[in-house]
């Protein structure tokens, strides 16, 4: 299971926790971070800059750090 | 408040809009104030000396009217031209106190050339004999007919009138005179216009002794040292304070000259100066005018600060406009396709764009529209997309 998977479900489970809206969460992440986050698969190939961005776009969207 | 939005941006436009129009208004108003009040103070100057003419040629038409009288009654005729000077007086003196309640304070009969001495002043019959050898007393000697203008002399400074006298048998017998202080004028002005006036006699054509005793008779301060080139001969005003001139009389305009603005407390005022010129044609004297424009000033601060509310009223009232078609327009509808676009990259792939006009942005939705249909359709050909389905 590739690190990008394991950080989209972390993201879910923030949404959820916190009873966000799922689409617009998801959708501010993609924007910032350049991916689309109900694409990212546990095939999805870890490649550290993509990493790096979703986690800060993360940071910027949800306030926490991953 | 995001100071690089459009919002911010167009409200500082505004701002600026509406500072430069209220400066610009005041700046308006302010050089329409100032212009107005150079020419309130120049027609003050203007109407002054008229009215100054109008009292002189009356008063000049006065006096030649009751010389012209005073040659046709025989008593008085008959009086000069025995040189009687005790009886000319019986005979004159009731008729100088009723013109003395009209303003001529001088009267005079002067003998014949070659001397061409007082005979009789009825304003001070014991002083006689003496040779004025004024310029109007030379030139009736030159013209034999009626002279008038200003002369400044030692009773002051009078309009007077000179013309021959006849015997009954048409010879010259000498000349009367009559004169009016030009000082009485200026209250007479005074209550016709408000304004308040100053006589002012140059230093050129006033000795300092005379001065000195035109003072201790009058018991007046002796104002000599008050001003470089002038004495103040007369004024309406209760202090001299008002009378601000460094000027030489001689240097004035013929026209006269508006002077400066001033305030003295609350009260708002405009001056000026015209001359005077006596029978030689010299500027012996001037006019001093001050005339209160409080209530101009206070209309033109009404009308300014009720131009400055309505330039900042329909200022902000445009800039609700502007700011609301904006919004309309154009932020609602771009915060529309940001929202689509979110949700679409957040999966919900439904969210469609509505277009809502033809116009900039509608071109700019139907676009971002057409945009998310192919984003859609290349979606759905993604291997990843296919197993989420």
């Amino acid at each position: 299971m590739s690190v990008l998977y394991e950080l989209r479900g972390l993201i879910e489970q923030k949404i959820k926790a916190d009873g966000l809206d799922d689409v617009q969460i998801k959708g501010e992440i993609g924007l910032r971070s350049g991916r689309l986050i109900s694409l990212i698969s546990p095939r999805t190939p870890d490649d550290p800059l993509a990493i790096a961005k979703l986690r800060q776009a993360v940071k910027e969207v949800l306030k926490i750090s991953l | 408040m995001k100071w690089n939005s459009i919002r911010t941006k167009v409200l500082a436009a505004l701002a600026a809009c509406l500072l430069a129009g209220v400066t610009g208004t005041l700046i308006l108003l302010h050089y329409s104030f100032v212009r107005n009040s150079e020419a309130l103070a120049s027609e003050s100057v203007n109407s002054a000396q008229r009215l100054f003419r109008i009292l002189e040629a009356r008063e000049t038409s006065k006096m030649a009217a009751v010389a012209d009288t005073l040659v046709m009654n025989p008593e008085v005729r008959d009086a000069f031209a025995a040189k009687d000077r005790s009886r000319l007086l019986k005979v004159t003196a009731p008729l100088y106190l009723k013109l003395k309640e009209q303003g001529i304070t001088n009267w005079l009969f002067h003998t014949p050339e070659p001397d061409m001495s007082v005979f009789l002043r009825l304003h001070a019959p014991a002083k006689f004999g003496d040779r004025l050898d004024r310029f109007m007393d030379r030139e009736v000697l030159r013209t034999h007919s009626l002279v008038v203008g200003n002369e400044l002399a030692k009773a002051g400074f009078a309009v007077r009138i000179i013309r021959p006298f006849y015997d009954s048998h048409g010879q010259l017998t000498g000349y009367v005179e009559f004169g009016e202080e030009i000082g009485r004028f200026i209250h007479e002005m005074k209550s016709q216009t408000g304004d308040d006036y100053g006589l002012l006699l140059s230093k050129r054509f006033v000795s300092r002794q005379f001065w000195t005793d035109t003072n201790a008779s009058l018991k007046r301060r002796d104002n000599w040292s008050d001003h470089p080139n002038f004495v103040v001969a007369d004024n309406t005003s209760a202090t001299d304070n008002i009378i601000q001139f460094q000027g030489d009389l001689a240097m004035l305009a013929k026209q006269g000259t508006a002077l400066e603005r001033f305030n003295v407390g609350n009260s708002v005022f405009v001056r000026g100066i015209f001359p005077i010129f006596d029978a030689a044609n010299h500027a012996a004297g001037a006019m001093f005018v001050v005339r209160d424009i409080s209530g101009t000033y206070l209309a033109m601060r009404n009308t300014q600060n009720l131009l400055v509310l309505l330039s900042v009223v329909s200022l902000l009232l445009g800039a609700l406009l502007v700011l609301t078609l904006l919004n309309r327009l154009v932020f609602r509808r771009l915060e529309h396709i940001i929202g689509v676009a979110t949700r679409v990259v957040g999966g919900d792939y439904e969210s469609e764009i509505l277009v809502g006009s033809r116009d900039e942005i509608g071109r700019f939705e139907q676009l971002f529209e057409q945009f998310r249909c192919v984003f859609v359709d290349l979606l759905a050909n993604v291997p990843e997309f296919q197993e989420r389905k």
